[in-house]
């Protein structure tokens, strides 16, 4: 259904940027705040009466704003769609978005930066927003564009900090990286498509190379922005940024942008069932990769980053094993709980006046009651513990990823066709595995920060946060646990009022079915059953380990598993390989260029070469001029003497 | 035919030229200003000659492009530029005199850079 109103959703947003970014430095601070709460809660407003709407059979509204640039057979438009898929997420953008807001007005209010970072994060809502409701690939590349370059504006918050403004600059080459990738891909895709809308791809015969390559390239940049091997290492330096942003940006919305991506164009990756390999492929090796390291880090917010690249892992597992719904249920679930997680990490870090290190916290239980509560129930969500939201979503992605049918008939070359149906089983013994990680190291996270006996400084009193932090927790905490009724599997609510709220039920038509169609029938029981199981493995693990001892279960753990264990606790030196292999190379090509190319070339032979050259032809030809206007005269009339024997004699 | 009474183009010619390049020796070679101006003039009237020479003698008899007045014209005209040239020269070389005592053209050379 086409209507007026749609643009509303990205422009207040963009509004409040504008007026925050302008004129809030002279603002009062309520005013200032009132308009950048606003300016979140009201396009919530607006998602959730759409949202209502579309449940009374209406299939999606669209709006076409603005021809935004016309070219031969390109028509780039200014549109808008909000269907169930993005419908569902803008209402989480913004309202996971305006909690954090809420939040944020008392996480930053003693920061003299205040006004920037609140711009800066209405922005973040409005290009989120532009990506999400983007009708075709150039916009939703706006969008992707413009979450980057907030995201970079926010690590790089604390810009006198060199650490933090360099973590900022890494993230955002390490996207543009990616970025490059999904300009390929749209640039494949016009060429051979013709168009870039969304809706006419996901509605096209696209031919198998084609599809392999575009989808291959739009994959790329969704590594970058998603945080997926190899170009996950942007998130774990994102830390550097205030801790309502990782909440936001590098948690719950931004980074799930590629799953979003993935999703929204999921007729394309079924077309190209190699790259769904590839997407799953890398799913899996990210979710068990950063699950690893994320068991041996001690700062609090880094294994909240290592977390989240496992859990986008997850999910681009479901999307790659073609059940979209999964993935996408995991996303929104995952925005709520790693929201939560996040924003109490945050509430300790400000009770512990800027203490971020697992080792100096401890027996926090009694100073935060309201912080540790919420952070108990989102970690018992993401650990997948029955029966929060992370249970069902996290499971029905490994379901779905034993019972694919996708890579039954993989086509890998256009002549033939191979069949990959280890590959499902494997990914969910692997995946399993890394849930079983994700327990661990969430529960360690737990008893070192809230258990035990309080280890921080001296003449630190730790204090729960105001209400206004608290509130958005415990609301965060209260979606994380409705988040399961998103995720009930449907047979089990079969013919009662839930049934069309599951998401499952509810994305039903909106996405394509993956090639070798959808898995059957299979009972969720045992699935369930060794899901709950890995889950209080994880947990049993770390209780064992850590409830008692507390520190001194990292140090048993050491001298068990030394190297491996200090390999982990360095990232797996992936930082450092990529140092080696990549940046310095390139930083010797660059300085080699720079002085051979350069300074030797550019500069010496063009830049001054020219001018010098010029300058001693200019000095010959001073000396004609010597101002003896005789001598002209004189030269004159040889010259036109010669001009005359030349055409009156010789001619 | 005797050459005085000939009545041909290349007399009248001959001595133009003869004029212009002894006009344009002067201007080259003489270093008083003065000079210099009147062998301009000399130069000046070698060509109004010459017009005069191929307005008696046209190269095309009869031609449609135009009477032999046009010749007479511009030698009027080259006439009243003259006067006016050496006017303006004149002024100049009094203004510079003024200012510098001298008329030698060697010691004006400011118009180099």
């Amino acid at each position: 259904m086409e209507v007026s109103w749609l643009h509303l959703v990205p422009l207040l947003p963009l509004i409040g940027a504008a007026i925050c970014g302008l004129v809030g430095k002279w603002l009062p601070k309520g005013w200032l705040y009132a308009v950048a709460l606003a300016s979140v809660l009201l396009p919530f407003l607006v998602g959730l009466r759409a949202f209502v709407g579309l449940g009374e059979g209406v299939q999606l509204f669209h709006q076409l704003a603005f021809n935004w640039f016309s070219a031969g057979s390109l028509r780039v438009d200014m549109a808008f769609t909000f269907d169930r898929l993005s419908g569902a997420l803008t209402l989480v953008v913004t309202g996971v978005g305006f909690l954090i807001h809420v939040y944020s007005v008392g996480y930053m209010d003693e920061d003299p930066g205040y006004w920037r970072y609140f711009a800066y994060l209405n922005l973040f809502i409005a290009a989120m927003l532009t990506l999400v409701l983007g009708d075709n690939l150039v916009a939703m590349f706006v969008g992707w564009e413009g979450v980057g370059l907030c995201s970079y504006l926010l690590i790089g918050f604390w810009f006198t900090d060199e650490e933090k403004a360099s973590a900022g600059r890494k993230a955002f080459v390490v996207n543009r990286i990616g970025d490059f990738g999904f300009l390929i891909g749209i640039f494949v895709l016009f060429t051979q498509m013709g168009t870039v809308n969304i809706a006419q791809i996901n509605s096209a015969a696209i031919p198998m190379g084609v599809a392999q390559l575009a989808a291959f390239c739009l994959f790329i940049g969704a590594t970058g922005k998603s945080a997926q091997i190899p170009l996950y290492i942007w998130l774990p330096d994102a830390m550097a940024g205030p801790t309502p942003v990782s909440a936001l940006i590098h948690a719950a919305t931004m980074v799930t942008a590629g799953v979003y991506m993935v999703a929204r164009l999921s007729h394309l990756y079924v077309s190209a069932p190699t790259v769904m390999v590839v997407v799953a492929v890398v799913g899996t090796i990210t979710a068990i990769w950063s699950a690893l390291i994320a068991t041996s880090q001690n700062d609090i917010k880094k294994v909240l980053a290592y977390s989240t690249v496992s859990q986008l892992g997850f999910m681009f597992i479901g999307v790659g094993v073609g059940a979209f719904f999964a993935g996408t249920l995991h996303l929104i679930t995952h925005a709520f709980f790693k929201a939560c997680l996040f924003l109490g990490a945050g509430a300790v870090i400000h009770g512990l006046h800027g203490e971020q290190d697992l080792q100096r916290m401890g027996g926090l239980r009694k100073y935060m009651p309201s912080t540790r509560t919420t952070f108990l129930i989102a970690t018992i969500a993401i650990t997948g513990i029955f029966p929060l939201s992370g249970f069902f979503s996290k499971d029905e992605i490994l379901a779905q990823a034993l019972h694919t049918r996708a890579f039954s008939l993989l086509t890998l070359t256009p002549g033939g066709s191979m069949r990959l149906t280890w590959l499902g089983p494997l990914i969910y013994a692997v995946g399993s595995f890394a849930a079983f990680l994700t327990s661990f190291y969430m529960w360690r996270c737990y008893f070192l920060a809230f258990s035990g006996e309080y280890r921080g400084p001296e003449g630190v009193h730790p204090h729960e946060s105001p209400p206004v932090m608290t509130v958005p927790l415990w609301i965060l905490a209260g979606l994380a646990v409705l988040g399961l009724l998103l995720g009930l599997p449907p047979s089990w609510v079969h013919g009662t009022a839930l049934e069309h709220w599951t998401w499952e039920h509810f994305t039903e038509g909106v996405f394509a079915r993956p090639r070798g169609g959808a898995p059957g029938e299979f009972s969720p029981a045992v699935g369930f059953g060794i899901a709950l199981l890995v889950g209080w493995l994880g947990w049993a693990g770390s209780y064992t380990l850590y409830f008692k001892r507390g520190l001194s279960g990292d140090e048993l753990l050491s001298a068990r598993l030394g190297p491996v264990r200090r390999a982990l606790a360095n990232k797996l030196y992936v930082d450092e390989l990529y140092d080696r292999v990549i940046v310095r190379p390139l930083w010797a090509l660059a300085r080699g260029l720079w002085r051979v190319v350069d300074a030797t070339l550019i500069d010496g032979l063009f830049v001054n070469g020219i001018p010098s050259l010029i300058a001693w032809v200019s000095a010959m030809a001073r000396r004609f001029q010597n101002g003896d206007v005789q001598r002209y005269a004189a030269v004159t009339a040889l010259g036109v003497a010669a001009l005359l024997y030349v055409f009156l004699v010789r001619s | 035919m005797d050459f005085f009474h000939a009545h041909q183009a290349q007399h009248y010619l001959v001595l133009g030229a003869l004029l212009f390049a002894l006009g344009a020796a002067g201007v080259v070679l003489r270093r008083n200003a003065i000079i210099v101006l009147m062998s301009i003039e000399l130069m000046l009237n070698a060509v109004n000659l010459t017009f005069l020479a191929f307005a008696r003698f046209p190269l095309v008899p009869n031609s449609p492009m135009g009477s032999f007045l046009s010749g007479h014209a511009a030698v009027f005209f080259v006439i009243a530029t003259a006067a006016a040239e050496a006017a303006v020269g004149l002024a100049i070389i009094i203004a510079v005199f003024r200012s510098r005592t001298s008329v030698n053209v060697d010691e004006f050379d400011t118009l180099k850079l």
